[in-house]
């Protein structure tokens, strides 16, 4: 049924495919077929088969490996076409060379409240510091995200729009893939490869991108099995160990993080709707499902601490002045009464989902099984205004009681895996931090793993904050631990951390580091790791002779190799 | 039999250094190294746990509630207003502020954290205070009358409590070098012709009494001396051995036992008497199993005639014909007296013991303001008091004003003499050995005690009760008219029949019992008693006379 010219080219395409490729266009094709989508077929025109080989840069910017991994996936791709192809992960990359750029395909996803992933926040404020040239550049932009998130996939976009604002050609538009990752990524790599230009510079019409049509996310149901604050009596802090047991069995891997929606509390939900003086079980059309307003409240839609962006939103919505200050949905609405004249969907269309909350998983799927699954949850404490008030989500948590239901996804973190069985690994973890150490250790422990174990803790007060005490000392006891060095800041005069322990472990250290060990990182972002980081910088760079900027240099080369990883909040 | 396995501890331990230092440094647990346990005693410490918060610890997947127990070699039982003073700032600082005062008259401090150790002994160093040999195979904190009014000698005598205390002290400096962070001495300063290397089998225990009071329960006591005084002057002592409390419930080769009398020497020769006893101990006791190596198994082995023999043949001092002397009294005498000397003495009841303050009285308030003042000194009675001591005439009112203000003179005024005269050992909840309560649960049965006696006019009836968590006999329970020995919690061995100044051990009457039982026995035995006894017969004579027991 096809014409001669057409049946060429298609046996050219699949005598150039790997069986991958293969596979895929067989699924992608019955895909769009089936679904008669918008997306276009690959155009197969000539210039596609263009010998021309291209000088390509594939950069991406990941937290948890998923960028990594499709734009590696490209380059290969690219590579098999014999182009020049360099991949680099943005914070390797010198923002400068972007002008000496000619195609450039970047990977990247959006963490924290719509932010760049930590390791492309410079590559990120480069383009927002001035302006550049970029006439000569030709790009296209793969933004990861998951949609539950309010800003969804707002670093990709971010970038992508810096882009065009510097006078760089897309050669595609932008892509924004949900969680279910690779439905979208492989169709993007391949719209990549057929779009690539030639260098006639001749821009063909480029196929619209395939959206993913579902977030991706597989949601668990379990229920509260065990739930104990860790932490004894005249303690300052309060540490939950929660187990939640499962009738499926979960999937997930020692260093991945659950993730939970927490719902809203009743008694907010109702007093926002009386203040909206709504009815609770009217429903609405809310992203394509049918809901009640009640339920819309409690489970989906975030109301408190709104975003600043939010205020401005409502205050242009009702037409009057609000200062520019954070405070509940309900404050808000007592405040600022919503006035009759707006719509019901035009107030809600303003509003952001809840944000998920992620916890670390502190249980191994080898030594709990996989219809278990254990998180480490500190109750988050902070006065406003001389009022004590609890973080959103670990309060939750806090209040759970056995028997409870808990649903929750697997947010999985390639890397911040295990290494193979035989590697040492260093754990630096205080506070909840500990949490994937713990269930790093179950798991080494339960495989018999060879690898030495050595963790660093650290907590307020040895006698009450000593978190999984008895656990770590009987690994230690058996040998599964290796070495354990702790730092409890309030135990006398001067505070004492981690890092002055890592300090006196200095030359040991260093031993472990030369040995192949691999460094992890894991709990609070803005005081303990960096301090941890720069301690580590202070080590290679003492027992190395080496000048700062050269350790430094030794700590980013580790983790490229994936030997150094942080997984901090 | 193999030698004990404490035995091979103590000569690998470089004189009592172990690894007492890196236990320190363990940055994972509060606890010490195996074999550190058994060292630290002899630095005169203990490692405990506190027992009531043993399952709640492991549910918070934490390691038991590790502290230290320190207690102070202090013969004689004296205390100076600035020791007071420092002993006070330190309980509060990195102790369980209650301050126990022990039959052994000195003071215990409990639930001191492992890293708070050093710095309790170096505040205690700076006052002169250690805790050198309170605890181990060694001599213990040497004990003696502790009242002056009863003898102008008492001086005297103190002077000898102090001077045995130090010819039996061990010779190792390990206990400057590990928290005091004090040099190493010469290895031949550090030898130690008594010791060795393997110290003595077992505790060993000393104590002077001055008739007529027997106030330290002279033969409870592995060498027990009593004072012999002619026309005020100490001409010398009776010496006895082999006295002791402890036994193993169930193990009937086990047995609490009474000194033996071997003699009188004078006063000149009673240190080369006691340090020929104590090496006759260290070479003949029992090393293989530390049940059977106190003092008192070691005579009855060798035979009394064949021990004394061997003392006299190592002091080169035959013992005398023992000389005439009387107890009338072992319980403390409560309130004001004068001594010889005018100066002014106030026994204070402190119950169990326990110094701390409640809303009824404030001992440590009072004794701080006290100690404060400079104008008296401390000392405590083995039978877990206290007695505010050397007051010049024209201080005794401000200084019982102090005590009035936080009602140390009330309770003591209004305490019953039953309630008065009770002992009770430390037990729950930091005592490892401990089967049922002591020192928590006595007051609450002597409320009910007294009850019946009320029921029978026997309210001022000066009945000594004791009580201990086991049957080690650390509150001297079988050295009682009444005494009560735990088998498990909530439940007692109920034995009667001791004599009012410890000169005859009680023996048991009933097994197992609980409260209920207690106080039904007790209901039958003092109505017996009061419609029965005769003019001036104490409980424990009658029970005997009447062969109850
Ligand atoms: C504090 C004190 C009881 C009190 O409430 O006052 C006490 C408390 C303990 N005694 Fe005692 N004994 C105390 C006087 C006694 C006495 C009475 C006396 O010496 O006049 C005796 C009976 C006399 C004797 O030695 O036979 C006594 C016989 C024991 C024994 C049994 C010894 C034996 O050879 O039979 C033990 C257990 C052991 O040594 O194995 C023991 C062991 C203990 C320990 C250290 C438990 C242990 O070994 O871990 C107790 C600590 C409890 C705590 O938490 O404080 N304690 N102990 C007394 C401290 C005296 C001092 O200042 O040195
Ligand atoms: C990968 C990853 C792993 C993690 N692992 C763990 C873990 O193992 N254990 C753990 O305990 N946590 C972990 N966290 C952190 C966790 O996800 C949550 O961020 C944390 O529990 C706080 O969330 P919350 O809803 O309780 O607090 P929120 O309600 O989100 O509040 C967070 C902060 O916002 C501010 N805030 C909120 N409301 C107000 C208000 N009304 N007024 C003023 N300020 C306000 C406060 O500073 C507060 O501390 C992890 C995070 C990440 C990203
Ligand atoms: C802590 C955290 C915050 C996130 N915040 C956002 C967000 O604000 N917007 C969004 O679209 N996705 C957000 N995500 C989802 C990630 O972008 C998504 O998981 C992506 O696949 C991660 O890719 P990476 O492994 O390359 O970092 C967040 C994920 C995490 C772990
Ligand atoms: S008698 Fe027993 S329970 Fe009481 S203190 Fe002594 S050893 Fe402990």
């Amino acid at each position: 049924m096809l014409t001669e010219q057409k049946l060429q080219s298609f046996k050219n395409i699949i005598h150039e495919s790997s069986r991958d490729e293969i596979i895929w266009m067989s699924g992608y094709l019955a895909g769009i077929s089936e679904k008669n989508a918008v997306a276009a077929p690959p155009a197969f025109t000539e210039n596609i088969i263009s010998t021309e080989k291209l000088t390509i840069s594939v950069l991406y910017g990941t937290e948890t490996g998923n960028s990594k991994k499709i734009a590696s996936k490209l380059a290969s791709v690219l590579k098999g076409k014999q182009h020049k192809v360099t991949l680099k992960a943005l914070d390797q990359y010198n923002a400068d060379n972007l002008k000496k750029e000619s195609l450039v395909f970047i990977v990247m996803s959006t963490h924290g409240d719509g932010e760049p992933p930590a390791a492309a926040k410079r590559f990120y404020d480069h383009l927002y510091k001035k302006s550049h040239d970029f006439s000569n550049l030709k790009y296209a932009v793969l933004a990861l995200g998951d949609s539950s998130y309010p800003l969804f996939c707002k670093a990709g976009e971010d970038v992508d729009l810096k882009f065009k604002e510097f006078g760089a050609i897309q050669v595609l538009p932008i892509e924004k893939s949900d969680l279910d990752i690779y439905a979208v990524s492989d169709a993007w790599i391949n719209n990549v490869v057929n779009n690539l230009p030639t260098v006639a510079n001749a821009l063909l019409p480029k196929p619209q991108p395939k959206h993913a049509t579902k977030n991706g996310k597989r949601f668990y149901k379990g229920v509260v099995k065990t739930h104990i604050n860790l932490n004894d009596r005249g303690s300052l802090k309060e540490t939950w160990h929660i187990e939640i047991g499962t009738d499926e069995a979960i999937y997930y891997l020692p260093g991945d993080a659950l993730g939970i929606v927490p719902p809203n509390a009743d008694e907010d939900v109702l007093e926002i709707i009386s203040l909206l003086s709504a009815n609770k079980n009217q429903t609405i059309d809310y992203k394509n499902e049918t809901i009640t307003l009640f339920d819309l409240f409690k489970t989906k839609l975030n109301i408190l601490y709104m975003p600043l962006r939010i205020v401005e939103k409502y205050a242009k919505l009702i037409q009057s002045e609000l200062p520019s200050v954070r405070l509940d949905l309900k404050n808000i609405l007592a405040l600022y009464p919503f006035n009759k004249d707006v719509s019901l969907e035009d107030f809600i269309a303003i509003l952001e989902p809840i944000t998920p909350r992620l916890y670390s998983v502190s249980s191994s799927p080898y030594a709990h099984g996989n219809n278990e699954i254990h998180i480490t949850v500190g109750r988050n404490k902070f006065l406003v205004n001389d009022k004590k008030k609890y973080g959103f989500c670990s309060n939750h948590f806090a209040g759970l009681n056995d028997g409870d239901e808990v649903t929750f996804y697997i947010n999985s973190n390639e890397r911040f895996h295990l290494p193979g069985t035989d590697k040492d690994i260093i754990m630096i973890g205080p506070g909840t931090g500990i949490a994937p150490f713990r269930s790093f250790i179950f798991h080494r422990d339960d495989e018999g793993a060879s690898g030495r174990n050595w963790l660093f803790f650290g907590d307020q007060h040895f006698h009450t904050d000593f978190l999984y005490q008895s656990e770590m000392l009987s690994f230690f006891e058996t040998g599964s631990l290796t070495k354990i060095n702790t730092a409890f800041s309030r135990d006398q005069k001067e505070k004492l951390y981690v890092q002055h322990r890592m300090m006196q472990q200095s030359k040991e250290l260093f031993n472990w580091i030369e040995n192949g060990a691999y460094i992890y990182i894991c709990g609070c972002k803005n005081t303990m790791a960096k301090d941890v980081e720069a301690t580590l910088i202070n080590v290679i760079s003492e027992e190395a002779k080496l000048d700062k900027s050269e350790a430094e240099n030794f700590l980013s080369m580790l983790e490229e190799e994936g030997r150094y990883a942080k997984d901090v909040y | 039999m193999a030698e004990s396995a404490i035995e091979k501890i103590k000569k690998e331990s470089n004189s009592l250094r172990g690894t007492l230092k890196e236990s320190l440094l363990d940055e994972h647990t509060g606890a010490i190294r195996e074999d550190d346990r058994a060292l630290i005693k002899f630095h005169g410490m203990y490692m405990q746990d506190d027992r009531d918060r043993r399952e709640e610890r492991a549910a918070k997947k934490l390691e038991q509630l590790y502290s230290y127990m320190i207690r102070l070699r202090l013969p004689g039982g004296f205390l100076s207003a600035q020791q007071w003073l420092a002993l006070h700032e330190v309980s509060e600082q990195y102790a369980s502020p209650v301050i126990k005062i022990t039959t052994r008259q000195t003071i215990q401090l409990h639930g001191v954290l492992k890293h708070h150790i050093k710095p309790t002994i170096k505040e205690f160093d700076t006052v002169k205070l250690d805790s050198i040999a309170a605890c181990g195979d060694v001599n213990r904190n040497v004990i003696a009358s502790a009242h002056p009014r009863f003898s102008a000698i008492h001086k005297e005598i103190f002077l000898y409590a102090e001077k045995l205390s130090k010819l039996l002290l061990p010779k190792t400096n390990a206990y400057y070098e590990i928290w005091l962070d004090k040099e190493k001495i010469s290895a031949d300063e550090e030898k130690d012709k008594l010791y060795q290397d393997r110290y003595f089998p077992r505790k060993f225990k000393i104590a002077i009494a001055i008739p007529p009071y027997n106030d330290v329960d002279v033969f409870t006591n592995d060498v027990g001396l009593i004072a012999i005084i002619e026309n005020n002057n100490l001409i010398g002592f009776n010496v006895s051995a082999g006295g002791g409390m402890g036994m193993t419930h169930g193990n009937a080769a086990t047995y609490p036992r009474l000194a033996s009398m071997l003699g009188f020497v004078n006063k000149d020769e009673l240190f080369k008497t006691v340090y020929a006893i104590a090496t006759t101990q260290r070479d003949f006791g029992n090393r293989e199993d530390r049940k059977f190596a106190r003092l008192k198994y070691t005579i009855d082995r060798m035979g009394i005639d064949v021990f004394k023999n061997e003392v006299e043949q190592r002091s080169d001092i035959q013992f005398q014909e023992e000389k005439k002397y009387d107890f009338t009294i072992r319980h403390d005498e409560y309130g004001w007296h004068q001594n010889h000397e005018r100066l002014y003495y106030y026994t204070a009841f402190v119950e169990t013991g326990r110094v701390y303050d409640n809303d009824k009285v404030q001992f440590k308030k009072a004794f701080y303001e006290i100690a404060k003042s400079g104008k008296a000194q401390f000392r405590f009675t083995c039978n877990q008091n206290i007695i505010v001591s050397d007051i010049q005439p024209e201080h005794k009112t401000e200084i019982e004003n102090i005590l009035q203000q936080y009602g140390i003179i009330q309770i003591t005024k209004t305490a019953s003499p039953v309630r008065r005269n009770a002992v009770a050992c430390v037990a729950f909840n930091t005592c490892p050995l401990a089967l049922a309560e002591a020192q928590r649960y006595l007051p609450s049965l002597i409320d009910k005690i007294e009850i019946l006696l009320d029921k029978y006019n026997l309210n001022n009836e000066d009945l000594s009760v004791r009580m201990t968590g086991c049957p080690n006999g650390c509150g001297r329970s079988v050295a009682a008219e009444i005494g009560f020995v735990g088998t498990a919690y909530g439940k007692y061995n109920m034995h009667i029949g001791g004599d009012a100044t410890g000169k005859r051990l009680n023996k048991i009457y009933k097994e197992n019992i609980e409260e209920a039982e207690i106080l039904n026995s007790l209901d039958e035995l003092l109505k017996d008693f009061s419609g029965n006894k005769s003019f001036n017969e104490s409980f424990g004579d009658y029970v005997v006379r009447k062969k109850i027991v």
